[in-house]
């Protein structure tokens, strides 16, 4: 469907603030936000390196600007597909209420001036990393993968675990292993958190063509990819403690979410989740697992903020 | 908006009503930036010692190498203020008897 087609069956309404504030994806961005937050805190904790508060401050800002532009270029190249499906046909720009060009324009300029700004607060290293990561959702991810393989997820998940790594290296201005493994837990997170939610959508993905694991590979092949996954992440998730990047708050808190998480995942691999006779109960099943994976994700960032930044490191005994 | 809305006298009042908003917004958003980059710049230099090889805006950390020469340089520096007042400390002593 072309994006043309989209706009002229919009029916158009003036854009508000709330408009431009949704064209950002803030609760994406609230999860990049304090993810990034974990990172710089680790930092602190671990390097004993210190930031001035105020040059953390505009460098997490720079974090949620980039956040707000990659999603302002994805909602300006899907509004296509945006305007198929009913869960996001609402949007701003496939609504009427934004011309696409002006997400577009909104998107660029937005993602000069949080480089810029990451670059002024910090260094080279962590405002190269953003733009990395905004070109990585906005381009690699919205342009290439999405439409193109039902991979896109595991690999576009990299877009989304840059946030710790670049608040580390907000700090430090280098990104030692600590800091690859917080993005580590956020790119195994990612295919079980997204593919819980596809399982319910998968209809309104194969109406608009994008190759989602159920389109492609059928509900049962994507319940048992997200079993799996969930797997992966326990060893994954309990890197941070044998490092000795966290402590007893952090094994304590992931342990427990993590035994939460395969649960959820068990529930939906054993259920009919995705399926074309799938009930109300089944799409009870996938959405509780979509979630508790974003209250993993928070319990165990979380953890690492209360140890690093309110001095509750116990070490456990990592290498 | 799309061309193909009907344009009318109460439309184009709201049109312009939303548009002077969004532009207050952007001229709010355009003084937070300087706010922000001007306050960002001064405490960058307020940190920066520019006389021991830091660079204003690269991380020192960026480049090991010349982080090591200007912690070397800052500590012959601080040998030699030393020595030059223990120097100094010597030759007022035998004045003093």
């Amino acid at each position: 469907m072309s994006s043309e087609l989209t706009l002229s069956q919009a029916a158009p309404r003036l854009a508000t603030a709330r408009d431009y504030f949704d064209l950002l994806k803030p609760r994406i961005m609230g999860l990049v936000v304090f993810t990034a937050l974990a990172g710089l805190i680790a930092a602190v904790g671990v390097s004993g390196q210190s930031i001035n508060p105020v040059l953390a401050t505009v460098s997490i800002l720079a974090v949620a600007l980039g956040s707000g532009a990659a999603g302002a270029l994805n909602m300006w190249y899907d509004a296509d597909i945006d305007a198929v499906m009913t869960r996001t046909s609402t949007r701003p720009v496939p609504a009427g209420a934004i011309p696409k060009d002006e997400a577009l324009t909104l998107g660029l300029i937005m993602s000069g001036v949080s480089v810029l700004l990451m670059w002024i607060a910090s260094n080279v290293l962590a405002a190269g990393l953003l733009a990395v990561s905004i070109a990585y959702y906005g381009w690699f991810y919205t342009m290439v993968l999405k439409r193109r393989t039902a991979q896109n997820i595991v690999i576009g998940g990299a877009a989304g675990a840059f946030p710790p790594v670049i608040g580390w290296a907000a700090v430090t201005g280098t990104t030692p292993v600590d800091a690859w493994i917080l993005f580590a837990i956020i790119f195994v997170w990612t295919p079980p958190h997204f593919w819980a939610l596809s399982l319910v959508a998968h209809k309104e993905y194969k109406k608009a063509g994008v190759p989602m694991m159920p389109v492609t590979n059928g509900a049962k092949t994507t319940r048992e990819q997200i079993f799996l996954y969930t797997l992966l992440l326990a060893p994954v998730g309990a890197l941070p403690v044998i490092t000795g990047l966290s402590g007893w708050v952090y094994a304590i808190t992931c342990a427990a979410l993590t035994l939460g998480f395969i649960y959820h995942a068990h529930k939906v691999w054993r259920s009919d989740a995705g399926e074309p006779d799938a009930g109300a109960d089944e799409r009870k099943i996938a959405m509780s697992m979509f979630g508790f994976s974003i209250l993993y994700l928070f319990g165990v960032f979380a953890a690492i903020i209360v140890e690093h930044g309110f001095g509750l490191y116990i070490p456990v005994g990592g290498v | 908006m799309s061309e193909s809305a009907p344009v009318t006298a109460e439309t184009e009042e709201l049109r312009i009503k939303a548009q002077k908003r969004r532009n207050v917004w952007l001229a709010w958003s355009l003084v937070a930036f300087v706010v922000i980059v001007g306050l960002t710049t001064a405490i960058r230099i307020q940190e920066t010692d520019f006389s021991g090889g830091d660079r204003l805006y690269f991380s020192g950390y960026m480049d090991e190498a010349a982080k090591e020469k200007a912690d070397r340089e800052a500590q012959a520096r601080i040998q030699a203020r030393l020595e030059a007042e223990a120097d100094q400390s010597e030759s007022a002593e035998p004045s003093n008897e």
